[in-house]
């Protein structure tokens, strides 16, 4: 069957985003004020005329479960197809132990079975859950198949951070080199949204299975580089890795640019969340609101500046709340004077309390903490 | 599948003291609110009330209602057994006839409820902005062994002769029905909203349709008629918030009681929560020179200029400099730099052009009478500098001429 299957990776991984994934994997995270992570790519894939998705996942997912259902929100919940949730369970069992996939090879072979009875599709499109970027998957299969690329990997056209996977890359868009973990990264950053056929992955699953290798990047992108006919897709717009708290802030604060948001939320590829059923927001003859992204069912009497607020957010008279990222919930008395700060689900701020971050490093309460 | 109780919705009527706002769809589906349609609050009570099964009487440009109310999944009636059906005329063996009135309407339509074999039916109306519970409305039907009831409210005696009022005894069961009377004796007023035992009720109706002088209304016909005859009538008595917003001016208030917390209407509420169909689209985004004060903001809309006492929608855009107040701005609207909007109610997707001027406040007007609220319906387009006065309506058809 033509076109592509989607699957999605959120499981557990070293990151520095703290106090965000306490209680949940970097799918789940909120984002924006109205979404999740893994909304992103969850739109992006349904946007490009994809109806079959897998996300495997592993680790504290509870949150993201909640937050996916039956994937109607996204127009995912089918009767053949749709949105299929793959928790690590089955593998786990076979390991014996609740161990941490070491690399998305290894997440892959979990749900070998899924992969060779589920997929109808004659390509595959994986992709991190943890990328905000709205971009035309559907664009990328059809150089995929122009090109005759084994793999196609979607990099930007510029060297990212430390971290990022490098790709080198011929005059015609071939990758030559993949490199990773420079001080200083070169070639073109990798957004770890790769395209190849079913046959082709289950292939290289079933090979790094048997011969204990777990990485894509190092043991296919690599290790087979030689071999595999690897091309990129370059990918000029906005796009936004989030796995640092800093990270996370400043990501945050560029949605607050109007030219930003064009790219990330244009009206022909909508960025579809979880519907809630919140009122508007109230913003009383006291309260200022200025330069700040706001969700519904807030009730602002305060002063809102700099800042993105989630749902069903409180801020009281005579607050001041400036250059601050408040989740759902969130409630800050009257008084409460908060800079550069982070605050997940439900936090209350007391009276009069006063808390300050730094820009460069926000402040971040964990879940239903009280100042 | 025997269910307690349908809900029969009546959303048929054009609305035509809507004018501009219902030339494209029935009342019920104007937007109310920032996030609502008006059919969301009867809708969503009987959600909240336990009613999983309603049928929604349609007639007059039922499209975008019908688009809007779907499988009735955000108020959570698409069930297995049972949920929201529309239902609009249809041809039988014996002939056709569009719905001849209200009564009439569910005449037409007693094989849709007795497909589910009710003991009781209610009858609602989809032009109303209340937050009810049905299940103690259907538990006073109940205890008082009625064959109808009639949810009331107390009105300002001043008003009475604007409403259908109730006289009722010491237990408010109705002894006397009278239609706007001049010298009233109680000041209970019908809502609109009626509990029939669906036997009895079916009864009326098959008895209604066969004289040829009736109406086919239940204000008019199958409550008197039921009244004449004895029947036990009981009159639920109701506080709370209610308004029918079936005028440009109550539909104004309505929105406006939504910013004041004394009005009974609170938009944060979560007890009785409203459900309604919201497109994907990102928070509200408020400019560095924007300055939001006393007013209902939803999201998708992107204010770089001054709202002050105004409800805004979804996907709202009030450019730098512009200026709203005392308005309600319907879903995709766009106010242009520097346009004025003041004591208006602007459609769906219209476009007030840059500097353009739209209604003006009540003490700018030599004369009271003609003032009154400037209104443009669903994508009309104001020309840049154009000045709208208030009390006019403007449709799309309107060219935009320099003014």
């Amino acid at each position: 069957m033509k076109g592509m299957h989607g699957i999605i990776f959120s499981y557990e991984k070293k990151t520095g985003l703290r106090e965000l994934i306490d209680h949940r994997i970097h799918g789940s995270i909120p984002i924006g004020g109205e979404y999740r992570m893994v909304d992103f790519m969850l739109s992006n894939m349904v946007n490009a005329g994809i109806s079959d998705v897998g996300i495997i996942m592993q680790g504290k997912c509870q949150s993201m479960l909640d937050h996916l259902g039956t994937g109607k929100s996204w127009d995912l919940s089918r009767k053949r197809g749709g949105l299929t949730l793959l928790p690590a369970f089955a593998y786990m069992e076979g390991r014996g132990g609740p161990g941490k996939f070491r690399g998305k090879m290894e997440a892959l072979s979990g749900v070998l079975n899924y992969l060779e009875e589920d997929i109808r599709q004659d390509y595959v499109v994986l992709a991190d859950s943890d990328l905000m970027v709205n971009l035309p998957l559907d664009d990328v299969l059809e150089q995929h198949i122009a090109t005759g690329a084994d793999i196609t990997c979607v990099c930007t056209a510029r060297a990212g951070e430390m971290g990022d996977t490098c790709f080198i890359l011929d005059e015609t868009g071939r990758i030559v080199d993949t490199m990773s973990d420079l001080q200083q990264p070169q070639g073109s950053a990798g957004l770890s949204i790769f395209v190849l056929s079913k046959e082709l992955l289950i292939r290289l699953v079933r090979h790094c299975a048997a011969h204990n290798l777990y990485s894509l990047r190092r043991d296919v992108l690599q290790g087979m580089g030689k071999e595999l006919h690897l091309h990129a897709y370059i990918w000029e717009g906005y796009a936004a890795r989030i796995n640092t708290i800093r990270g996370y802030y400043e990501r945050s604060m560029e949605l607050l640019d109007p030219q930003v948001r064009a790219q990330l939320f244009c009206p022909q590829r909508p960025i579809y969340a979880k519907e809630n059923d919140a009122g508007s927001t109230y913003i009383d003859p006291t309260g200022v609101c200025v330069n700040s992204l706001i969700a519904d069912g807030c009730d602002i009497q305060g002063s809102v500046r700099n800042s993105i607020i989630f749902r069903g957010v409180q801020v009281e008279k005579g607050a001041q709340v400036d250059g601050c990222i408040l989740f759902k919930n969130t409630v800050v008395k009257k008084d409460a004077v908060l800079r550069n700060v982070i605050a997940d689900k439900y936090v209350v701020f007391r009276e009069g309390c006063m808390l300050m971050g730094h820009e460069h490093y926000p402040m971040v309460l964990g879940r239903g903490s009280v100042v | 599948m025997k269910k307690e109780c349908v809900a029969m919705l009546l959303a048929g009527g054009q609305g035509s003291r809507l004018y501009v706002l219902t030339g494209d769809m029935a009342k019920p589906a104007v937007p109310f609110g920032g996030k609502f349609r008006i059919i969301d609050f009867p809708l969503s009570n009987c959600t909240n009330s336990g009613i999983d099964t309603v049928g929604v009487l349609t007639q007059y440009r039922p499209l975008e209602l019908n688009a809007y109310i779907g499988s009735g999944q955000p108020w959570e009636l698409d069930r297995m057994q049972g949920g929201v059906h529309i239902l609009p005329p249809y041809q039988s063996a014996t002939g056709a006839s569009w719905y001849k009135g209200t009564a009439n309407a569910i005449y037409q339509n007693i094989g849709f409820v007795d497909l589910y074999d009710p003991d009781y039916v209610a009858v609602l109306s989809g032009d109303h902005i209340y937050k009810m519970d049905y299940s103690r409305m259907l538990q006073r039907h109940k205890e008082a062994d009625a064959a109808c009831t009639i949810s009331v409210m107390e009105v300002p005696w001043s008003d009475t002769s604007r409403f259908g009022i109730m006289n009722v005894d010491d237990a408010d069961m109705v002894l006397e029905f009278e239609e706007k009377p001049k010298n009233a004796k109680s000041n209970l007023a019908s809502m609109g909203i009626y509990i029939f035992t669906w036997q009895k009720l079916r009864e009326y109706l098959i008895a209604d349709e066969a004289d040829p002088n009736s109406a086919n209304d239940f204000g008019k016909n199958v409550i008197p008629a039921m009244l004449r005859a004895g029947e036990r009538m009981a009159a639920y008595r109701f506080e709370g918030y209610w308004k029918d917003v079936g005028t440009l001016d109550s539909l104004w208030d309505a929105n406006m009681d939504m910013l004041s917390p004394g009005s009974g209407l609170n938009l944060l509420d979560k007890s009785w929560p409203i459900y309604g169909r919201s497109p994907s689209c990102p928070p509200a985004f408020l400019g560095p020179q924007s300055d939001v004060g006393n007013s209902a903001v939803a999201k998708g809309c992107s204010i770089e200029g001054e709202v002050k006492n105004s409800v805004l929608s979804v996907n709202v855009t009030v450019a730098p400099g512009a200026k709203v107040s005392y308005s309600v701005v319907m879903p995709g609207a766009v106010i242009g730099e520097g346009a004025q909007v003041q004591y208006a109610i602007i459609g769906e997707n219209a476009v007030v052009g840059k500097n353009a001027s739209v209604g003006a406040p009540p003490d700018t007007a030599s004369d009271p009478d003609q003032w009154g609220i400037a209104v443009l319906g669903p994508g009309t387009h104001v020309a840049p500098e154009e000045t709208v006065p208030a009390k006019t309506m403007l449709d799309k058809t309107h060219q935009g001429v320099k003014a």
